[in-house]
């Protein structure tokens, strides 16, 4: 089976848009909720929605035993109904009880929860058969979805997707600067009432794929990876949208081949869907975490490392530029630095030309020379501006140059060269090496 | 056949002190384990929730909670014989999934620069998920992650009680000895570095403390369930008292008694409506129960906290 027929085939075709769906509504509402640093919050009301749920089932259960295809409608409601509820209450504990908040989340969470558990334990005896329907949205059962779920759901995602579209910018203005969107008159109670209800139909409609007790995994991991590849509102949401999406897609198509593998031998064994896309998308966000090019933790030491070398490679320069001829020992004694860097900084050196092997000590080359005199230059450049414009006591620049050093580019030391009219004298009556081709 | 058969609400009350009394208890009934078994496990959360709350690591004791479940799985795997509720198997692994979770949310904040809430989100979703998957995978059996969930009070056996009495030793024991620099490090952690405390230390202390009592009510209660256990009964006691050794008593009091009538309101509404319930939801909910209680009981008192009101030095040097 090719990629697309996932996407076409009349089985397996309501849960993978489903899941689409589904993953890319959660994904930018937990975009704006992370920006805010309110993830737990999804945690929180994830868990809210389970009672509603028991109490929606058992009810319809009861009343109308033959309507088993609109339990899922039933569902929703009762879902949206408990976790508007669970949101009420932390409310209540936060601002009239003075809990804090996390607290008041840690309790409403294991509240809520424990009254769902107490209902289901209460239809596994009165209701066997609708047991199924609330047992499967623990971990998401994405694989019994059809097309009339995919419309109510679809519809409902949809109107999600198009609340973010529409109130970019007054959301954008909510999430960096609350004050400032109170002052130029946005409805801000309002936005964040109508955010509130998007991140509510969201988690409900979460239930069904990834389940209640991993979505605010789904909120968080799509919004921690495109957080890392960009700085930018409007680009961070597409690409959380993308990640979620992603994992959405891969976690569904894996968990239905691994369904499929675990019952080859005529075992009933499947593969819940939350836990496959909670581990996909788990996987973008670390990649992107320790991957990324700017903020990724791997490029980031790298740079960090790249400049430590250049800074000790150009601090040996200037010692042999000084001391004429050093061994391993005397750059060792020279820079104070382990006899390992030594060597290896050294070597370095060598490769790179700079540095040549005599009667076992090192010199410079011609080539190393014009690098360490460039080097000099920058820094008594640099003292001599410290000393002249900003009039700074002589014995106390050598420090702030010895770093300016290794950072000066030519742009800067062409401006430093004119606005000190070419000196040949530093602040300590040292010459100045004059720039090669002046 | 139990003693319990067939009693309500108070007749419950009645039996239990009965045979509490006549010394008929040591042969115990299945009621009494779980009457003791969730006591031990409400009186140490309640000893480790006022110090979790103070700290605000409430949700990060959520976190750790849920990622206890794949050291389980781990350790068992490794062992691969006897019971997966073995307890040696459950702690190790147990320890070792906390220990983990602690370094990785750390680091995720230290060296990965995420904020706090996400790092404890992405963590324990991303563990609990391998959990779940592992579960699934090499046990081949989908319920044991829907009871890690839930809890299953019902299954609970004799060798529970020990481990759940020394559970309560060893919390017990912990909180006596060091109280005064938990009590110091919660309420303000740089003074006690100032005082030469390592604070390092008590932090992971009071990190394995919550590490063993969510292992110890893994099996009990589940892995959500005991948040309520840790916060609700200290969010109760709060409501009447201000001072922190009259809270931890009375949310040990509290915590108790939320076991004793979720217990026995478990067992009157089997023997009058036949209905079996989760005891485990049902101590939950009269958590929730007497913090509202506790709610209306202070509004018609019109008791108003003073929380800003403070007359003496809690703490000085020379103390």
């Amino acid at each position: 089976m090719s990629f697309l027929d996932f996407f076409i085939d009349p089985v397996f075709r309501a849960p993978m848009w489903g899941t689409l769906l589904m993953c890319v509504a959660s994904s930018l509402i937990g975009t704006i909720l992370f920006l805010q640093k309110k993830t737990l919050l999804a945690e929180s009301l994830s868990h809210a929605t389970y009672p509603g749920v028991v109490l929606g089932v058992a009810l319809l259960g009861w009343f109308f035993p033959s309507q088993e295809k609109w339990a899922f409608a039933v569902v929703l409601l009762g879902a949206l109904f408990s976790s508007y509820l669970g949101l009420k209450m932390i409310r209540f504990l936060q601002e009239k009880q003075k809990v804090s908040t996390d607290a008041s989340l840690c309790f409403v969470l294991s509240l809520f929860f424990g009254i769902g558990v107490l209902g289901i334990s209460g239809m596994q005896s009165i209701l066997p058969s609708w047991n199924k329907q609330v047992q499967m949205l623990l971990f998401g059962q994405a694989a019994t979805m059809t097309d009339l779920h995919i419309l109510l759901y679809g519809i409902l995602a949809c109107c999600v997707v198009f609340f973010v579209w529409l109130m970019f910018h007054p959301l954008k203005a909510i999430v960096f600067d609350p004050d400032f969107s109170k002052s130029v008159k946005l409805p801000v109670p309002m936005l964040e009432r109508i955010l509130f209800w998007c991140l509510l139909v969201s988690l409900v409609l979460g239930m069904r794929s990834v389940g209640v007790v991993l979505m605010s995994g789904m909120v968080i991991a799509p919004a921690v990876a495109a957080r890392q590849y960009t700085s930018s509102f409007s680009k961070m949401l597409w690409l959380s949208a993308l990640f979620g999406a992603c994992s959405g897609l891969l976690g569904n198509i894996l968990s239905i081949l691994g369904t499929s593998y675990l019952s080859r031998n005529g075992e009933m064994l499947t593969i819940p869907t939350g836990p496959m896309i909670i581990l996909v998308g788990g996987c973008f966000a670390f990649y992107a975490l320790a991957f990324a090019p700017e903020r990724g933790l791997v490029f980031r030491k790298l740079r960090i490392r790249s400049f430590h070398r250049k800074c000790l490679e150009e601090n040996c320069l200037k010692g042999f530029w000084k001391k004429g001829s050093l061994s391993y020992a005397g750059v060792q004694a020279l820079l104070g630095i382990s006899p390992f860097r030594a060597f290896f900084a050294v070597r370095r050196l060598v490769r790179k030309g700079w540095v040549i092997k005599e009667h076992k000590t090192y010199r410079l080359t011609p080539d190393g020379m014009h690098k360490a005199a460039s080097i000099v230059r920058l820094h008594r450049l640099w003292e001599l501006y410290l000393a002249n414009m900003l009039k700074l006591e002589t014995g106390k620049v050598h420090k702030t140059a010895e770093e300016m050093e290794h950072i000066l580019t030519p742009e800067i030391e062409a401006k430093l060269t004119e606005l000190l009219a070419n000196p040949t004298r530093d602040p300590h009556e040292q010459p100045i090496p004059q720039r090669r081709g002046l | 056949m139990s003693p319990y058969w067939g009693v309500d609400f108070f007749e419950f009350f009645a039996v239990f002190f009965k045979r509490l009394f006549s010394l008929e208890i040591v042969h115990l009934a299945t009621d009494e384990i779980q009457m003791i078994v969730l006591s031990c496990i409400a009186i140490s959360c309640a000893l480790l929730g006022p110090f979790l709350v103070l700290k605000k690591m409430a949700m990060f004791a959520n976190s750790l909670s849920h990622t206890i479940l794949i050291g389980i799985v781990i350790a068992f795997l490794i062992c691969s014989q006897g019971s997966m509720f073995d307890f040696t198997h459950l702690l190790i692994g147990a320890l070792c999934a906390a220990l983990f979770t602690a370094l990785c949310t750390e680091g995720l904040v230290k060296y990965f620069r995420l904020t706090e809430d996400a790092s404890v989100g992405l963590i324990f979703t991303f563990l609990f998920a391998s959990g779940i998957l592992l579960v699934t995978l090499c046990m081949r059996d989908v319920h044991l992650g829907v009871e890690s969930v839930m809890g299953n009070a019902d299954a609970l056996v004799l060798s529970d009680v020990r481990t759940a009495l020394y559970l309560v030793l060893i919390n017990g024991g912990v909180i006596f000895l060091f109280y005064r620099h938990f009590q110091l490090s919660s309420f303000d952690r740089a003074f006690a570095q100032v005082l030469g405390l390592p604070g390092n230390v008590f932090h992971f202390l009071l990190l394995f403390l919550v590490a063993i009592t969510c292992t110890g009510a893994f099996r009990a209660v589940g892995v959500l369930l005991v948040l309520a256990f840790l916060v609700g009964p200290y969010l109760t006691a709060r409501l009447f008292c201000h001072r922190l050794p009259r809270i931890l008593g009375w949310s040990c009091l509290i915590g108790m008694g939320a076991v004793l009538c979720g217990v026995a309101l478990t067992r009157h509404i089997l023997s009058m409506y036949d209905l079996p319930l989760s005891t485990g939801g049902m101590v939950v909910c009269m958590i929730g129960v007497i913090y509202f209680l506790g709610l209306g009981v202070k509004k018609a008192m019109g008791l108003c906290p003073k929380p800003h009101q403070r007359t003496k030095v809690l703490w000085t040097p020379n103390d």
